[in-house]
């Protein structure tokens, strides 16, 4: 039986991801502090050993990857949040109402793409703050794009927590979720080194990491250039990717909390 | 369907892993504004059928309805008619009260207007006003409970279920959620099923009580005709050890006013009765009239009948009529046989004899994996609002 798609229903679990995301201040602010330590320490001190990047100083070529941390951390930590809906038994009330599964998860993805999206405009900002872009009237443009590349990143990434979060049952998976799926990908989206002069099957698996492509589009939307692997279209290729693996996880995550048992 | 049936169930089941039998089979009605009590140990079932008919899960067979709507085929219309108060807390505790509601308010479809309204109702039923804006974390156990029957009813459900609803709370609050309930169901006739496993609250919420044990209805009636189904009084003695019973019980044995005699589960000599009547597992809607009840009644083959579990091998228990005059004759014939009673307690069969009676077993000694024993363990502490180790 079809259930229509409730905007309410979509408003309120927004409107709740929103809520407990700003009231647990301290998760804020340590990941956003967590952000700024990599900035200042990779990006002063290993941006002096290293030097520029292609044409830009090595803080500049690491901020959209920064931002990206937080919003690929951010993202997929929403989605996931799911569990613990269901371990302290939130979703039943949200089961047993008569609303679909369909708007709750829409709700979901757009609640956590948001806070995420806070988050990563937040770390925007502080990085500006600290020199990581040069101002200029692109860059204003770039950095409204920025967001909207950001809503574009997050979604999916909160999609693929949902279905994580949705086969998971217990809390310790958590740990193996941490280490074997987040940071690799964000340690293959070439945050700290451009993905042109590495190894052959580094670059293969960086170019497997969606995150890469995330960043590289906010790199574009940042510096105004990419990397040269994908030449000068990257940021149509990237786009195009990071719609492709939207679409994909917002599907796998709706399928998969659909099937969830209480 | 029978208009006044607010509920209707037919032979639900729901297997679980291909191998167990939650629920089995399970048949009942309810008339509108009833009070259906489920009773049973743990693991008997009880959330599994409450869970089916709010269509949380899929019953592996078997129909029920609703308010006329069937919850495999119309199971929006089943939930915008339900309110449910499940056992574990499902409120959002980094919300405050106030929020919980509006967050309900507005999956279930209300607006603004009517929402605000509402709440404010709700909130003054159970005393939660001047609280509402708090978050949730900083509520008692009494309170979480309360607010959750409040969201319960936000929407002005015709059938509320309540899950175990004072478990693990202190005696005064329970006695409030009893007056609560009661209210609802005087004043807005609201349609209730609660499950319990506390025989005291079955007696003195429920106007019909359904005895389930292992997935199965055992047998469906009010609480009155349960406990006339045990005629008698009950007289327990206890003595200084075991070899004083042995020497004590022929004596009273051979003593035809004695129905039944036995020996008593070890601790609480409320919940020691053995085998009383003979009740085999029933269809829910055979009730016994009273003249089969008493034709059960004389099966009384076995006068000696003993436990299972743990034994208090210095109790003993009788069933017999007019208690109080037979106990000064019990005195006499202990200490003829030059025993000294302990002591010697007179009352009136309970639900818990009953349970045991029907069932076989105590309603306290429960069995259910150690998992629900540490799930049950974490809700009672919930409920009473301590903070999760």
């Amino acid at each position: 039986m079809v259930q229509p798609i409730s905007g309410q229903a979509i408003y309120v679990v927004l409107l709740r991801e929103i809520k407990r995301y700003w009231r647990a201040k301290p998760r804020v602010i340590s990941s956003v502090a967590q952000s700024i330590f990599f900035l200042a320490i990779f990006g002063l001190g290993l941006g002096n050993f290293v030097g520029p990047v292609g044409d830009v100083n090595y803080l500049s070529y690491m901020a959209p990857g920064v931002i990206g941390m937080g919003l690929l951390f951010g993202s997929v930590f929403s989605g996931v949040s799911v569990i613990f809906d269901r371990q302290f038994g939130f979703m039943k009330e949200m089961l047993v109402a008569p609303v679909s599964r369909t708007s709750i998860i829409i709700g979901k993805i757009l609640g956590g793409s948001s806070t995420a999206t806070i988050q990563g405009i937040i770390l925007l900002v502080i990085a500006s703050l600290m020199g990581a872009f040069v101002p200029s009237f692109a860059f204003i443009v770039g950095s409204f794009a920025a967001v909207g590349a950001m809503l574009l990143i997050t979604s999916g990434f909160v999609g693929l927590g949902v279905a994580i979060g949705s086969s998971l049952n217990d809390f310790h998976a958590f740990q193996l979720l941490s280490t074997f799926v987040m940071w690799p990908l964000f340690m293959l989206s070439g945050v700290f080194f451009p993905i042109d002069g590495a190894p052959f099957l580094l670059q293969v698996a960086m170019l497997a990491d969606p995150m890469f492509y995330g960043v590289e589009l906010l790199r574009w939307c940042l510096i105004g250039s990419g990397t040269a692997i994908l030449g000068p279209l990257s940021w149509l290729i990237s786009l195009v990717v990071v719609i492709g693996f939207n679409a994909l996880m917002i599907g796998l995550g709706t399928y998969m909390f659909s099937k969830a048992q209480i | 369907m029978n208009k006044l049936n607010t509920i209707e169930v037919k032979e639900l089941t729901k297997v679980f892993d291909k191998d167990v039998k939650a629920v089995n089979g399970i048949s009942f009605t309810v008339t509108k504004g009833e009070i259906l009590g489920f009773l049973g140990p743990n693991g008997a079932g009880k959330t599994t059928t409450l869970n089916m008919l709010s269509t949380l899960l899929r019953p592996t067979s078997g129909t029920a309805k609703i308010n006329g709507n069937d919850i495999q085929k119309e199971p929006d219309e089943v939930r915008r008619s339900i309110g449910y108060v499940f056992q574990d807390t499902t409120l959002d505790i980094e919300l405050t009260g106030k929020e919980n509601l509006d967050f309900h308010g507005r999956l279930y479809g209300l607006d603004r207007v009517t929402r605000e309204k509402r709440v404010k109702e709700v909130l003054e039923l159970v005393k939660l006003t001047d609280r509402a804006d708090g978050l949730v974390k900083t509520y008692s156990g009494g309170m979480k409970r309360r607010l959750e029957i409040a969201r319960g009813l936000l929407h002005h459900p015709e059938v509320l279920f309540l899950d175990e609803p004072t478990l693990g709370l202190d005696p005064q609050t329970r006695r409030s959620i009893w007056e609560h309930i009661l209210t609802l169901n005087e004043e807005k006739k609201i349609t209730v099923i609660l499950t319990t496993h506390y025989t005291e609250e079955a007696d003195y919420l429920c106007n019909r009580i359904l005895i389930i044990d292992s997935g199965k209805v055992v047998v469906l009636d009010t609480p009155d005709n349960l406990k006339a189904r045990l005629q008698g009084d009950v007289v327990s003695l206890t003595v200084k050890n075991q070899k004083l019973i042995e020497k004590l019980r022929p004596n009273l044995e051979n003593k035809e006013w004695v129905h039944k005699i036995n020996i008593v589960a070890a601790g609480n000599n409320y919940a020691a009765m053995s085998r009383m009547m003979h009740v085999t597992a029933t269809d829910s809607s055979k009730t016994q009239t009273k003249s089969e009840s008493k034709n059960n009644e004389n099966h009384k083959t076995e006068k000696n009948l003993q436990l299972d579990g743990k034994k208090c091998p210095r109790c003993l228990n009788l069933l017999l009529d007019n208690g109080g005059h037979r106990i000064p004759e019990i005195v006499k014939i202990a200490a003829e046989a030059g025993i000294t009673l302990e002591s010697v307690e007179l009352r009136k069969p309970t639900l818990d004899d009953v349970f045991l009676s029907v069932t076989g077993r105590n309603i306290r000694e429960q069995e259910g994996s150690f998992i629900d024993m540490v799930r049950r363990h974490r809700i009672m502490r919930q409920a009473r609002g301590k903070p999760r180790r």
